[in-house]
Order: C-alpha cells, then sequence, then structure tokens
C-alpha cells in the first residue's frame, strides 16, 4: 500500500507532473550555497529516492544499498566545494552513487568468492509477490517486462531512467561498455522490454 | 533518442517507483546523516556570542538604541555588528585575508543587502534591518552564516 502513496506523491493532485527531482535537487543547493542552511535538506529529500534507484539497479540489497547512498552522502559533505557548477548536483550524487554501488558490488565479490555465481546472477530481496500485487496493469506488464531482460539491459535502463542528463562517457567507464555502444544499446534494450510487452500479453 | 524511447523511459521510472521505492525511512536518515556529519567544518555557523538585548543598558556604552550583535566563527574570526536605525555598521575581526570578502545582511522576509570590507575590516549598510535578520559572509567558495536574530 505504501508503494501507491509514493506514486501519488510523485503526480500533483491534478495529476500534472511536480517538479522533477533534479530540478528540486537543483534548487536546493543553489539555495543551500547562498546561505539557507535548511536547504541542504530539501537537497537530501529531492535526491535520496533517486540514489536509492540507481544503486539499486546494481543489484545490492536493501541493507547495502542504504550503506552505498550513506557513504554517498557522506562524500557529498566532504566534497561538495569541488562541484563547480550547482546545475551539476543531481548528476554529481547520481554518478558518485553509481561509482560506490560498483565498487560494493566488487568487494562483496571479493569477500565472498564461494557465493560468486549466485551472487552475479540474482538480485537478491528484489520484490515480493505483495508488491507485484499491488500494481496497476500497466505497472505489472512494465514489470513483467523488465523481468525478461538480462542483467545488464535491466541495470542500464533502470540507471538512465533515474539519470538527470544520462552523461554515457561516465557511465560507459562504470558499465564496463564503450562509449559508442551505450545508445545504441539502450535502444536494444526498450525494443526488447516493447516485445517483451507485446508477446507477454496480459503478464 | 526517439520521443517513445524517452516516454517508455519514463513509464519505467514510474514503475520502479512502485515495485522498489525506498524504505520509508530512509530520507530521514540520510538527513540526519547530513546533519551529524558535521557540515559546520566546512559550512560555518557564526555563532552569535553576545547580543546588547541580554545586557543591562548601562553596559552599552551609552548607545542609545542601537543593537549590538557579536558573532564568532569556529576558525576563530569575529563579525561585530551595530543597528542603529536604517544603519548597519560593523567590522571583520581576526580575518587574516579581506580581500573578495562580502557581508550580506538579510530579513526574513526575504530583503538583502551585501557590501565589500574596507582594509580593516569595517562594513556599513543603509538597510531597514527589521523583524528576524541574520548575516553571511562569503569568502570564495567559504560561506558563514547566523541563525536568524530578532531585532
Amino acid at each position: 500500500m505504501g508503494t501507491m502513496v509514493t506514486m501519488s506523491e510523485h503526480r500533483g493532485a491534478g495529476g500534472q507532473l511536480e517538479e522533477s527531482p533534479w530540478d528540486k535537487a537543483r534548487g536546493a543547493f543553489v539555495a543551500w550555497r547562498a546561505g539557507d542552511a535548511t536547504a541542504v535538506d530539501d537537497l537530501v529529500s529531492a535526491m535520496t529516492p533517486v540514489l536509492w534507484h540507481v544503486v539499486r539497479a546494481y543489484g545490492h540489497d536493501r541493507e547495502s544499498a542504504e550503506d552505498v547512498i550513506q557513504a554517498t552522502w557522506l562524500g557529498f559533505v566532504r566534497l561538495h566545494q569541488t562541484i563547480e557548477d550547482p546545475q551539476a548536483v543531481a548528476s554529481w550524487l547520481i554518478t558518485s552513487a553509481r561509482r560506490g554501488a560498483a565498487a560494493h558490488a566488487r568487494t562483496a565479490r571479493r569477500a565472498a568468492p564461494v557465493e560468486d555465481e549466485t551472487l552475479a546472477s540474482v538480485l537478491p530481496d528484489e520484490v515480493s509477490a505483495e508488491t507485484v500485487a499491488v500494481l496497476d496493469d500497466e505497472a505489472s506488464r512494465l514489470w513483467g517486462a523488465v523481468t525478461t531482460l538480462d542483467e545488464r539491459c535491466r541495470k542500464l535502463l533502470r540507471v538512465i531512467a533515474f539519470m538527470d542528463r544520462p552523461d554515457y562517457h561516465s557511465l560507459s567507464q562504470d558499465l564496463d561498455m564503450p562509449v559508442g555502444s551505450i545508445g545504441p544499446t539502450r535502444a536494444r534494450c526498450l525494443a526488447k522490454v516493447r516485445t517483451a510487452l507485446t508477446t507477454g500479453g496480459e503478464r | 533518442m526517439t520521443t517513445g524511447d524517452n516516454r517508455l523511459l519514463d513509464d519505467l521510472r514510474d514503475m520502479w517507483r512502485l515495485v522498489d521505492p525506498p524504505p520509508p525511512g530512509l530520507t530521514a536518515t540520510m538527513i540526519a546523516t547530513v546533519a551529524a556529519a558535521d557540515l559546520d567544518d566546512e559550512w560555518e555557523l557564526l555563532v552569535l556570542v553576545r547580543d546588547s538585548a541580554d545586557e543591562p543598558a548601562a553596559q552599552v556604552r551609552g548607545l542609545g538604541t542601537a543593537r549590538m550583535l557579536y558573532f564568532n566563527a569556529a576558525e576563530g574570526w569575529s563579525l561585530e555588528a551595530e543597528i542603529d536605525g536604517d544603519q548597519v555598521r560593523g567590522q571583520l575581526l581576526d580575518l587574516d585575508d579581506l580581500s573578495g570578502v562580502e557581508v550580506t545582511l538579510e530579513t526574513a522576509a526575504g530583503e538583502s543587502w551585501t557590501t565589500g570590507l574596507d582594509e580593516v575590516g569595517f562594513f556599513s549598510i543603509q538597510a531597514e534591518a527589521t523583524g528576524s535578520i541574520r548575516f553571511t559572509v562569503r569568502r570564495g567558495q567559504a560561506v558563514a552564516s547566523s541563525r536568524w536574530v530578532e531585532i
């Protein structure tokens, strides 16, 4: 049920889209730098849910995802003065979270070599049956389509969906793909979603 | 990138928000994390250490209606301000490099005045400083703000 509330907060009462989290983040960061000490809370509120999705795209369980997000914010506290363009604050945070998520995944694999295959192939703690049960038709069809994708496609689409302005150059480093192949890969992954939507039908 | 691709990505984003929302307490935890991480190291607070309004009138050395405020920054420098009608005068003390330093006076009503310092750290602002006010001192990237003070 809580999930439905999240959705209605995202859309305004009249069904219009509210200011995007990236725009909110920019406004809050600019206000904070201008001396409004409380604006940092607005920045954290706007961006924490976005960072959640970016980090979860890497397959981390909920606890690890929280750790990565916390490390991202601590890094922000330490380094925010190095963000030259305040407009880029959302991208800066997302990039930092992606790097943290990728590094955390490498460490986890090293720490548990026996479970290597399991870790690589399973999205732990993914989504409960109860959650899927309360999805509307559209969301559940999309979810069904996404589950047919390989891990790389799923990760790429989820990260890109929550990025402010997709930065293919840094994505290529983090996902270990050539820059030139991200656009086509993205298009291919989306095409797979469409195919799954038409062939999967009711699922 | 086609419009259709963008729309599908938007739909996927909405789907993920529904399917795998962040835990309810996550944002609050992160706000607390940032607050506890001692932002004051970089985001300095000007702490009000003396306020003439808290002192017996006799000690205000005949300044009459003027309000004197003394703020300390953790780095060791301080700001003194005297608010007398629409005149706000003050000085930054024990600050090594005064070049490029700006002092901003703000009211909670949304007005603000910014000025530089003279060579010995004095500033003067003509401002209707009423209601809640605060001072912000900018030195390059470093910014220090006071809390709101009732005038």
